[in-house]
């Protein structure tokens, strides 16, 4: 099959774009992993409800502001109004996070590890189902947001059809990516994640409580979901089993990019995303298996896979 | 012939290499026994159905092979139903593309593509343990569950059915019978397997082997030290609990005669399995078999019940994790925590009290711990 530069093009965009999306869930789920040492099965429920959340927020916002006025003033507001949304939305998912690392997690620590996937599994089925409660059975969309941003002239002025959001999800996600990396290198708080990630032991010794650290990170991963549900959701729409296919993904990602290792997180979840993408294009049936079989060939070829642990390096 | 021993004082009685005292002996005979009567007991009830149970009982099979990883070498599978599914899927092909309409010829089919797919998994796998192992064993499962749905020749997501021959029905002693009668025969067969296989596995934590199990779950490094070929031991308990689930798949796609990847190989069927083990008790033999009827039985009556079924299965499991880690059969044993408290409460009814007291502070108290927590997020300080 013939594929031309420009088609080629769009793929790796597409790819770029879900690989950021992919990013957002991967490395809250591989910083839980690293520090909490607990695989959060329910991590794509978090990514889900952050979706079903933002479509509210998204309405009430744009209610606000209305669609994006002449000009670029008036584009700025409706961009700023839907980063807003966007943060309204992950900050919602921070107390979930916090209640659910506090109320259910804490109890389990120093239990098997088996314990420990059998809560988060239930975690997993009773959001899955309290989201049923909340937002019925039926899938919600939004249009506005996606549509509006589209009216923004981006790839066009270089003479290729590619759709504006997706240059917006793929801006806000390098942005996302620099503003999490200078959380974990140079703020305090980032500092004491990763020390207590080294040694938990000597940590606690100068005086950090992990009990605190352990809710902090937890939360900041359900920040995290949050907000990758909300960019991800405007072009398509929120369904209930929507959390999967990314929980498993994320777990694919982990292991290219080594267990706890946010850098192998980003490698990761950009190679993941790129491939799948070409995938559809090349061989559509390979689009679900590809991902799995980069990660059994890294296994092969480098067990602990491309990263080390994180912590130390970042 | 039964021969007479003596274990702990107490007399007891060999046959096959299996040692029972009396009281087990009675338990075994009962089990047995109603094993073999659940057809005519499924006709009394309405609420009954002998097709939930069956299929408890194979996903049931399945979670006594993942037990033996569980149980021993404190591995933690999440991709059983990885075996299940080439079981079933084996069966399916077999059927299908080589018309072959014996069940037993179906059934080696689905053990040796189990045992095949359980030795290279295994071998990919077992280089990491803990969660590493876990996150692996689902990666393949979705792996193979994405190729099942990928592929038009497996049927994509509409499945396979399994209807070889003129008679459009596995064969059982080359006859075709009558769907009910179908029906029947084949739970009697899964039976007879279930108690040989159950049988197996009771012979297998009899031997060193299973000892040496045990070692490698408890101390790896010390395990190797002694002389123990760790990698090598993991691997063969990894491929028969592996042959396990290729049996229970296999059966459920003879059984049912049409198998889908969703129902089959999906990794929330491998969640099941898992589950089913911790929630009938996976420190014993028979636990995981009837965690598997309780749980299909569970998830079949809630959805009758209730359009939330999953928030059921989710809050069982969350009681099971809290309070009764030992699972059903692990609860209910002489020194389990049923025993245990009703021995209580019949010396001192008062106790009950006592631990309603206990509840309501614990809650309190964890109630307020995270109120902290989120105090400590939200404003950065307490």
């Amino acid at each position: 099959m013939a594929v031309t530069p420009t088609a080629a093009l769009v793929q790796t965009l597409n790819g770029i774009q879900f690989g950021f999306i992919l990013f957002m869930i991967a490395s809250g789920l591989t910083v839980i992993l690293g520090i909490l040492d607990v695989l959060n099965l329910a991590h794509g429920e978090l990514f889900s409800i952050g979706a079903y959340t933002a479509i509210g927020v998204f309405g009430f916002i744009i209610g606000v502001v209305g669609p994006p006025g002449g000009g670029i003033v008036g584009t700025a507001v409706f961009l700023f109004a839907v980063i807003a949304a966007v943060l309204i939305t992950a900050a919602i998912l921070l107390p979930v996070g916090t209640v659910l690392e506090a109320v259910f997690l804490r109890q389990i620590y120093d239990r098997d590890q088996v314990y420990q996937l059998v809560l988060t599994f239930a975690l997993l089925l009773i959001l899955l189902d309290v989201k049923k409660f909340i937002w019925g059975d039926s899938s919600l969309r939004t249009d506005a947001v996606y549509s509006a941003i589209n009216t923004i002239p981006t790839s066009e002025l270089v003479g290729l059809n590619y759709p504006t959001y997706n240059v917006f999800v793929i801006l806000v996600g390098m942005a996302s990516v620099v503003g999490l990396f200078w959380f974990f290198e140079r703020t305090k708080t980032g500092r004491i994640i990763r020390a207590t990630a080294i040694d938990r032991e000597m940590a606690t010794a100068i005086g950090v409580s992990t009990d605190r650290v352990f809710t902090l990170v937890f939360a900041l991963g359900a920040f995290l979901a949050g907000f990758a549900g909300a960019m991800a959701v405007p072009p398509t729409a929120a369904t209930l089993e929507m959390g999967t296919n990314p929980l498993v993904l994320s777990f694919v990602v982990i292991v290219i990019g080594g267990l706890g290792s946010l850098r192998g997180a980003f490698v990761g979840a950009l190679l993941v995303g790129v491939i799948r993408s070409w995938m559809i294009t090349l061989y559509p049936p390979g689009e679900i298996a590809a991902p799995f079989a980069i990660m059994a060939l890294i296994l092969l070829v480098k067990p602990e896979g491309l990263f080390g642990t994180w912590g130390e390096t970042a | 012939m039964p021969r007479r021993t003596d274990r702990d004082g107490t007399p007891a009685y060999r046959f096959l290499g299996v040692e029972v005292t009396r009281r087990e002996a009675v338990f075994l005979l009962v089990g047995v026994v109603v094993l073999f009567i659940v057809p005519d007991l499924t006709t009394v009830s309405d609420s009954l159905q002998l097709s939930v149970i069956h299929q408890g009982l194979l996903f049931g099979f399945a979670a006594v092979g993942l037990n033996l990883l569980l149980r021993h070498t404190k591995l933690t599978s999440f991709g059983h139903a990885a075996f299940f599914g080439t079981g079933a899927y084996a069966t399916a092909v077999l059927a299908r593309y080589a018309g072959v309409q014996s069940v037993g010829l179906l059934l080696l089919g689905a053990i040796a593509a189990a045992t095949v797919m359980a030795a290279i998994i295994g071998v990919l796998s077992l280089r990491h343990t803990g969660l590493y192992f876990a996150l692996l064993t689902l990666a393949f499962g979705q792996l193979l569950y994405a190729i099942a749905l990928g592929q038009s020749a497996l049927g994509g997501s509409d499945g396979l059915p399994i209807r070889p021959g003129p008679a459009n029905q596995p064969l059982l002693f080359g006859t075709a019978f009558s769907p009910d009668v179908y029906q029947v025969l084949t739970y009697y067969l899964t039976v007879v397997v279930i108690l040989i296989g159950l049988f197996v596995m009771y012979r297998i934590t009899q031997s060193p082997f299973r000892n040496a199990l045990d070692a490698i779950g408890q101390e790896r490094t010390r395990a190797r030290f002694i002389g123990l070929p760790v990698r090598r031991y993991v691997w063969v308990a990894f491929v028969i609990s592996g042959i396990y689930g290729g049996v229970a798949g296999g059966l459920f796609a003879v059984v049912r005669q049409y198998i889908r990847p969703e129902e089959t190989l999906f990794f929330l069927r491998s969640g099941d399995i898992l589950f089913m083990a911790i929630l009938g008790g996976f420190r014993t033999l028979v636990g995981p078999l009837l965690g598997g009827v309780v749980l299909v039985f569970l998830q079949d009556v809630g959805q009758d019940v209730t359009q939330y079924y999953d928030f059921l299965t989710g809050v069982i499991l969350l009681i099971l994790v809290y309070g009764f880690p030992r699972g059903i059969v692990g609860s209910l044993q002489s020194g389990g925590i049923v025993n245990t408290r009703l021995g209580e409460l019949r010396r001192e009814p008062s106790v009950l009290s006592t631990w309603g007291q206990t509840a309501v502070e614990t809650t309190e108290r964890k109630l307020a711990e995270s109120m902290t927590s989120l105090r400590i997020i939200l404003f950065g300080a307490d």
